[in-house]
């Protein structure tokens, strides 16, 4: 969205900080999604560029919900065109239980018992965390890594996923559930 | 009172330190990423776009003063002498077209600058 001449320069720096901030983390969140630094680095530039023409004089405290659902429009977008290049396999790969009831008993916290990280040297902990990430259906991984890692609070987190806030919850728990049943096999 | 279990501090350490430990050609290919979404944000110039209507509307009267050199048609059975514009000679019809084309090379010219006004900022 253009600027008048006069702020222009203080938004360009305002701006620049913002996405300097953001970058890495987006970065590595499309990375988990997409599984390729190059498809990654392509939708993160797509997200720069539709916040900054959209959104830019948006106030700054909505810059991070903002950004992010354009992130996440793009990314939903990739998978979606994944899905259709991927049709013709289906025959042969079983679809994953996506959004599948799981036993809340089952896979319900003791916490009194150590996280299941705690016992994993870093490089391990970094794989297998990348793992189970990237094992998570695309709404639960978004919901975690936004309300976890990127600490938007549930109605940001919702706004940027576009949906309300009682699926952010769930998502975010299925995700923390399946995350921890997933890492549990590391300690 | 965290709201979270204890062990998302630990996974948000993990995945911090991956976004740090980023090599040296991706942060460059963000950074870059990053300079061409800035290139968007455009200061707008409206006093030249005014001129530039301005200029499209003094063209525009300009045809009109080839296509009616005397002032208007006049109807049928008005003695005020002034031409129909059925009278026009085969030479006036030929300078009508041809500033009818300038006027539309002209209109293209400045779409073509308000389009690179809006590209270059």
């Amino acid at each position: 969205m253009p600027l008048d001449r006069a702020e222009a320069p203080a938004a360009r720096t305002r701006l620049d900080g913002f996405l300097r901030g953001v970058e890495r983390r987006a970065l590595r969140m499309a990375e988990l999604s997409t599984g390729n630094r190059d498809e990654a680095l392509d939708l993160v530039q797509d997200a720069m560029l539709g916040f900054v023409r959209h959104y830019a004089a948006k106030p700054e405290a909505d810059w991070a919900p903002l950004f992010h659902r354009v992130l996440d429009s793009r990314l939903t977008d990739w998978h979606r065109r994944g899905k259709v290049r991927g049709r013709w396999l289906a025959a042969w790969w079983p679809a994953r239980a996506d959004e599948d009831e799981e036993d809340p008993i089952a896979l319900a916290e003791d916490p009194a018992e150590a996280g299941p990280l705690a016992r994993l040297a870093d490089a391990d902990a970094g794989q297998a965390l990348d793992a189970a990430l990237r094992a998570l259906p695309l709404r639960q991984r978004q919901a975690f890594l936004l309300r976890i890692w990127e600490g938007l609070d549930v109605a940001a987190t919702a706004a940027a996923m576009r949906c309300g806030e009682g699926s952010v919850k769930t998502h975010l728990w299925r995700a923390l559930n399946a995350l921890r049943a997933a890492l549990e096999p590391h300690r | 009172m965290n709201e979270h279990p204890d062990w998302t501090g630990e996974a948000r350490a993990v995945l911090e330190d991956s976004a740090q430990a980023l090599d040296a050609a991706t942060v460059s290919r963000l950074n870059q990423a990053r300079q061409r979404a800035l290139a968007g944000l455009a200061p707008q110039r409206r006093p030249l776009r005014w001129t530039r209507r301005l200029a499209v509307a003094a063209s525009l009267l300009l045809a009109v003063a080839l296509l009616w050199p005397d002032g208007p048609p006049t109807a049928p059975g008005n003695n005020t002498g002034l031409p129909a514009a059925a009278t026009l000679s085969p030479e006036d019809a030929e300078l009508l077209a041809e500033g009818e084309l300038e006027l539309t090379d002209e209109l293209e010219f400045y779409a073509w600058l308000d389009a690179q006004d809006e590209h270059n900022g």
